[in-house]
């Protein structure tokens, strides 16, 4: 299965070659994936399947809905192969999150929040978003500090 | 005994008071440790100095590349880069949270005013690129001051606000603590409590079952039957002296109906105590017949029903029954006794009784026989009296005819008042019951005939007339029916009118011998009738005629003590007496 989705993945990533004029890249993947470094632009990352998620934050008041794609379908888009991920932000802002909470968790990469893009000058392009009014287990500092705003780069470890 | 039960309700009450404060304790505690839970869970999401840090880093990153792009080694896309993270690093702190925060701690005017800074810096005009750093360095100088400033003061906040939470956690624990404390001790109470009322509830099983063990000692060494019932009427209690009364064993009857375990407590007065004991009354049955199944006569049992009764209500019905076989017999033999005694004072009382009526009979013969002797002797000694005084004034005056008359007179004035005597004591004996009358068989005709002969000899004018057969055998004392004809026939003769004829008839038929004696005289008047034969009654006709009344009584008298009687016949003119004798055994008409 997971082999399938990888041959899968590595099809589409042939099919569909990164940083293609659809953009400036706006994330890179590197690390255990098949077919190496890869960047994607925003516009890239919209074909992924959609996903939206309704959940409050530490840093806002209120519910917001979040749009954006599935971390865990990004990863067996990539062929990532390994138990942990570190994301960086553009602040160089840094952080481990187990791959488990991509399977365990429908965490999503919003690219808008409450229909709006997500702007670089606030919280965007990228953010990652775990959905935390639906797990009580989520509601911890230790998960809150895994929420990488201005997401930049995924290294697969 | 106060002393016991106060304790007792001490020993009620502690557990309880150790109960409730222990559930006090226990809740007081919990809603503590669900405080310092919450507490904990909202508290720990705040970390403003991180992002206070983060935000200078973002300051003077932009500072750094605005310097490096006026030395060219920076582009335009950097500079652009680090001023979008700035913004957001601002635009972060104005929101919600994080703009609360900064108010907290005073610095949101400063905040306010590099929010219009940054605003103005992106809309700085072109120019040419080393002027446009240098004022772009110049407009972000506040930047890093505000953030640093900012840090302190999220640091200092953070510190207060985290030495207060943990004063708070402290103060909660040890409330805690010493709720817990509580608890045990509640614990300890309740435990020891436990202990003691375990203890004591061992002992008063102990002597429970002792008096349990004493009363079925007692009930089993009863020498008197002891059954009891449940309300439903089952045997619940059967002892040995019942088994031995009652020929059954504890084994047949416990369980079962009382009236199928034997006969003798269906019967209604039995059935009727125990329904009575159930309802709550106490009641006794005195000597019961108790037939046994193999002997004839029954024993004799006395049963008390008493009601049993738990705290509240009535549970059944004890039956006490005692032989009373030996009782019975002694009951009996009192009463034999008695009866025997009954009758013997009875009897006794009846001797007295005739003792009595002879000395009072007595009496009334003296009374009477005084009032007889002033009525009925004065004139026989009236006639002798004037007799004798003529005698005595004609001296020697008189002739010897003379005196033989008047001599005469006076002796016959004295053979009456002799006769009287003689007639009253004989009616007396007679009452008294000190006459005897043999019976022997004789003939009455030469007896009649002798009476009347005799009657004629004593008033030569008399005219009787007799009607006899040849024989007239009868069953008598002959001087006692001789007295009762010359009873009879002197009265007949007495009140027959003057030159009147009385007649005697002798008759005998199958009742026996009767002699009817009649006169033609006046009769009887109605009224006296009944009481003709009554001692020393006379009649209306007997007056002034001499007598005492007792004539006919003693007639009768006699006849009845030889089995015979007289009586008056009814008659329309004269008067008949009969005088009726029985015939001897074997003697034909």
């Amino acid at each position: 299965m997971r082999n399938g989705v990888t041959g899968l993945a590595m099809f589409m990533m042939a099919a569909m070659p990164a940083a293609a004029d659809d953009g400036p890249a706006v994330l890179r993947v590197t690390g255990n994936i098949a077919g190496g470094p890869a960047s994607f632009a925003l516009d890239t990352l919209r074909d992924l399947p959609e996903a939206t998620l309704e959940t409050s934050t530490v840093v806002t008041d209120g519910t917001h809905r979040f749009t954006g794609f599935l971390m865990r379908d990004l990863l067996d888009r990539v062929g990532a192969s390994g138990d942990h991920v570190t994301a960086s932000a553009l602040n160089d802002y840094a952080v481990d999150i187990p791959v488990s909470d991509f399977r365990d968790y429908d965490v999503i990469v919003a690219y808008a929040m409450d229909g709006a893009p997500l702007e670089r000058a606030d919280k965007g392009p990228l953010w990652i978003v775990y959905p935390r009014d639906d797990h009580t287990e989520l509601q911890d500092i230790r998960f809150d500090y895994r929420w990488v705003w201005q997401l930049s780069g995924l290294e697969i470890r | 005994m106060t002393g016991r039960s106060g304790g007792s309700a001490f020993w009620l009450a502690l557990p309880l008071v150790a109960v409730a404060a222990f559930a006090v304790l226990l809740t007081f505690s919990l809603v503590r440790m669900i405080r310092v839970e919450a507490d904990m869970r909202v508290e720990a999401e705040q970390n403003m100095l991180w992002v206070m840090h983060q935000s200078e880093a973002a300051a003077r990153r932009l500072g750094e590349t605005v310097l490096l792009a006026e030395l060219g080694e920076a582009d335009t896309a950097e500079i652009a880069l680090r001023l979008d993270i700035l913004r957001s690093r601002i635009a972060l702190l104005n929101d919600g949270p994080q703009r609360r925060f900064v108010d907290s701690i005073g610095l949101g005017g400063d905040l306010d005013r590099l929010t219009g800074l940054l605003g103005a810096i992106g809309t700085l005009p072109e120019g040419a690129g080393e002027i446009r750093a240098s004022r772009l360095r110049a407009a972000l100088a506040p930047f890093p001051t505000f953030f640093a400033r900012a840090a302190n003061k999220a640091m200092i906040a953070e510190w207060d606000e985290l030495g207060g939470r943990l004063e708070t956690y402290r103060d909660q624990l040890r409330k805690t603590i010493a709720g817990l404390i509580g608890i045990m001790v509640a614990g300890a109470i309740l435990a020891a409590a436990l202990v003691i009322s375990l203890r004591n509830s061992r002992r008063r099983n102990r002597m429970l079952r002792r008096a349990r063990d004493f009363s079925g000692l007692l009930i089993a060494s009863s020498g008197e039957g002891i059954a009891a019932v449940d309300t439903a009427g089952r045997c619940t209690l059967w002892n040995g002296a019942m088994a031995a009364m009652m020929g059954r064993r504890a084994e047949q009857a416990v369980g079962s109906p009382l009236a199928k375990v034997a006969g003798f407590f269906d019967v209604a007065a039995i059935r009727d105590g125990v329904t009575r004991a159930l309802a709550g009354e106490s009641t006794q049955l005195q000597l019961q017949p108790l037939f046994r199944d193999t002997e004839e006569t029954p024993d004799h049992v006395d049963l008390r029903f008493f009601p049993m009764r738990d705290e509240t209500r009535i549970v059944g019905a004890i039956i006490f029954m005692q032989d009373a076989s030996d009782r019975y017999a002694a009951d009996r033999k009192d009463a034999e006794t008695r009866a025997r005694l009954e009758h013997l004072v009875a009897e006794r009382t009846r001797k007295l009784d005739d003792a009595l009526r002879r000395e009072s009979s007595a009496a009334d013969l003296y009374r009477n026989f005084a009032a007889m002797i002033s009525h009925q002797f004065r004139t026989p000694l009236a006639v002798a009296d004037s007799a004798l005084q003529r005698l005595i004034r004609r001296g020697s005056r008189a002739d010897p005819d003379e005196v033989a008359d008047r001599a005469g007179r006076a002796r016959g004035a004295i053979a009456g008042l002799t006769r009287l005597v003689d007639s009253t004591l004989h009616a007396a004996r007679i009452e008294a019951g000190e006459v005897g009358a043999r019976r022997e068989p004789c003939d009455l005709v030469p007896i009649v005939t002798a009476v009347c002969d005799q009657q004629r000899a004593a008033v030569p004018e008399t005219r009787i007339s007799i009607t006899a057969p040849a024989a007239a055998p009868v069953l008598c004392d002959p001087a006692h029916a001789e007295q009762v004809l010359k009873n009879m026939v002197s009265n007949a003769v007495k009140y027959a009118p003057p030159g009147s004829e009385v007649s005697v008839a002798l008759r005998v038929d199958a009742q026996g011998v009767h002699c009817d004696i009649g006169n033609s005289g006046a009769g009887i008047a109605p009224p006296d009738r009944p009481r003709i034969f009554e001692r020393n009654f006379r009649g209306a006709n007997s007056v002034g005629s001499p007598g005492t009344g007792v004539g006919l009584f003693i007639a009768r008298a006699l006849a009845r003590m030889q089995g015979g009687d007289v009586a008056l016949l009814p008659c329309d003119d004269g008067t008949v007496f009969r005088l009726s004798l029985r015939q001897p055994e074997g003697a034909a008409p």
